[in-house]
């Protein structure tokens, strides 16, 4: 009898090791209880030097919100997260490939259990990415269709042509609509994470088409998930100028439950608000590939708390979701629209500035830093205060792609860290830099 | 001449020579992988640990589906890219379904046809 119930165990371990996911479980802190090898070959390589021991502590610098929804999840038991996406590689990933992309679920089974699995979509991710890309095109191609809106628009942004299925589509009578600046009839969701419309069109401008979807309202009310391509108008009499652009709007029928909740998740972190991994690298690729295309500057900012581990350790997480919270808001409120500001992991921050250039982001990384300083975070022990350290990329042509601006922005971020915190870097302090 | 059969001095020669009595002796595990990846090697120390038996084991694809925590960039890539390797690194592996703190010895070299990989608690 025991000696089938040792063969069982064995054979449940030969399982649970030839698992092709990703299965661990954990308690509350993070501290892993059982974890199968396929999980193991996913974690180790991003937990860097903190505990293999525990979940949390090894997706601290990926995916530092998922302590995050785990903490907010108010049930006893239940779905937490399901497929949630995390962005292991920022720019390309290792040899050349799609960067790596994790799908992580996490179902709560008791106060004190819960399972994680992690499976690699990849591969999955990067087909997504083409084969959203050729329906695009394909929907180019058939935008003659009557369900299909199509908007014509002259360089100088007024609308000059509009068929009767966009009458059909927005609600709008024609006679309201030609004539009319772009943009007092295409409203754009720049809180969801859409360009703002003039960096649509130029987008459009530069690489032929640029595709949004949207919620969008009818002159009803009514909401409807909006398709919208926008792509440059291919007539004109030769002369390399802009000639104006088609906008082909359609309405795609979709789930309202899945909604912006959805894309905010996808797009933003959950605890600061500010844009995650995925959003940020995407930014930063399409700005490169901006900068690669008209040479306007670009220039990137890194940020991170000095002595974060000590606020967890000393006043605990809840303390430092707040400073992270209350640093994220401080720092949104100077930026412009067009700048973004992302979460990178744990306490570190990224600031993509467009058409700025390297001095105009240090004075920028020097006001957030005197804003950060001055920052007071009420805790239980009384007012806290914290600094963080900053360094700062320009786009070059020595070094203008993603993966070297940030390390180049990292190595300054270092070196302020090094000479004492609470400053900016900028510049390799080799004096032969003259 | 007694040569040393310790985890961090072994030579993948003494190993290949050690009989197997003497090698399933071993205070750490021994597992050795043909050119496919499949199990030739296996220790009874490295059996005890990851809780298997070795007869089930040996002739299965090593990194798919007895060790594919060790399947990344870090472990199997290494004996991909490189013919000739005597590397210790430490490691994290889930004997039994545990986080185990473990020291790896990753040992590759032309002249012998199986590579090794020895495994110390």
């Amino acid at each position: 009898m025991s000696e089938d119930l040792a063969r069982d165990h064995e054979q449940l371990l030969e399982f649970l090791y030839a698992c092709p996911i990703g299965l661990v479980e954990f308690d509350p802190t993070g501290a892993i209880l059982m974890i199968n090898p396929n999980a193991m070959k996913h974690l180790l390589p991003l937990a860097g030097p903190r505990d293999p021991g525990n979940l949390f502590a090894m997706l601290q610098e990926c995916a530092p919100e998922l302590r995050n929804l785990y903490d907010d999840f108010a049930k006893d038991r239940g779905t937490i997260c399901d497929g949630h996406r995390i962005a292991v590689d920022i720019g390309v990933g290792r040899r050349g490939t799609d960067p790596k992309v994790l799908a992580c679920t996490l179902v709560k089974l008791a106060p004190d259990r819960a399972i994680a699995t992690f499976s690699d979509i990849t591969v999955q991710v990067g087909q997504e990415r083409r084969l959203r890309q050729t329906e695009t095109w394909f929907g180019s191609l058939i935008s003659g269709i009557n369900d299909y809106a199509v908007l014509s628009i002259t360089a100088d942004g007024t609308i000059d042509g509009v068929n009767d299925a966009f009458t059909r589509q927005s609600g709008r009578p024609t006679e309201d609509v030609a004539g009319q600046p772009v943009d007092r009839i295409l409203k754009v969701d720049m809180a969801a994470g859409s360009p703002s419309l003039c960096d649509q069109l130029r987008l459009a401008e530069r690489d032929g088409w640029y595709l949004d979807e949207s919620w969008q309202q009818r002159t009803t009310g009514e909401r409807y998930w909006c398709q919208r391509l926008f792509a440059a108008r291919p007539e004109g009499d030769g002369v390399c100028q802009p000639k104006g652009f088609f906008v082909v709007l359609r309405d795609v029928a979709r789930d309202e439950s899945d909604t912006s909740d959805l894309r905010r998740l996808l797009l933003f972190d959950h605890l600061t608000g500010a844009a995650n991994r995925t959003h940020f690298l995407q930014m930063f690729e399409r700005e490169q590939r901006r900068w690669q295309a008209n040479r306007q500057p670009l220039s990137l900012i890194l940020l991170d708390v000095d002595f974060f581990k000590a606020v967890n350790d000393l006043h605990g997480h809840p303390t430092g979701d707040v400073v992270l919270k209350q640093l994220s808001q401080v720092c949104s409120a100077m930026l412009r629209p067009s700048d973004l500001f992302a979460r990178l992991g744990g306490e570190e921050f990224a600031v993509l500035l467009p058409d700025t250039a390297l001095d105009e982001a240090v004075a920028m990384a020097d006001r957030l830093r005197a804003a950060v300083a001055a920052m007071v975070i009420a805790t239980s022990d009384g007012p806290l205060r914290i600094t963080a350290s900053f360094g700062c990329a320009t786009a070059t042509e020595a070094c203008a792609s993603v993966d070297g601006m940030i390390g180049l922005a990292d190595g300054h971020l270092y070196a302020a860290k090094h000479a004492g915190r609470n400053r900016v870097h900028a510049r390799a302090s080799i004096p032969d830099a003259a | 001449m007694a040569v040393s059969t310790a985890f961090d001095d072994i030579e993948i020669g003494t190993l290949v020579a050690l009989p197997e009595a003497e090698r399933d002796a071993l205070p750490y595990g021994v597992t050795g992988l043909d050119s496919e990846g499949l199990v030739v090697v296996y220790s009874a120390a490295e059996a005890r640990m990851a809780g298997l038996d070795r007869d089930t084991v040996i002739g299965q694809p090593y990194f798919d589906s007895v060790a594919q925590c060790m399947n990344n960039f870090m472990v199997a890539q290494r004996f991909e890219d490189e013919t000739e390797l005597d590397e210790t690194l430490p490691y994290v592996l889930t004997l039994r379904m545990r986080p185990t703190r473990v020291r790896l010895r990753l040992l590759a070299t032309s002249s012998e046809p199986l590579n090794y990989i020895l495994i110390e608690r």
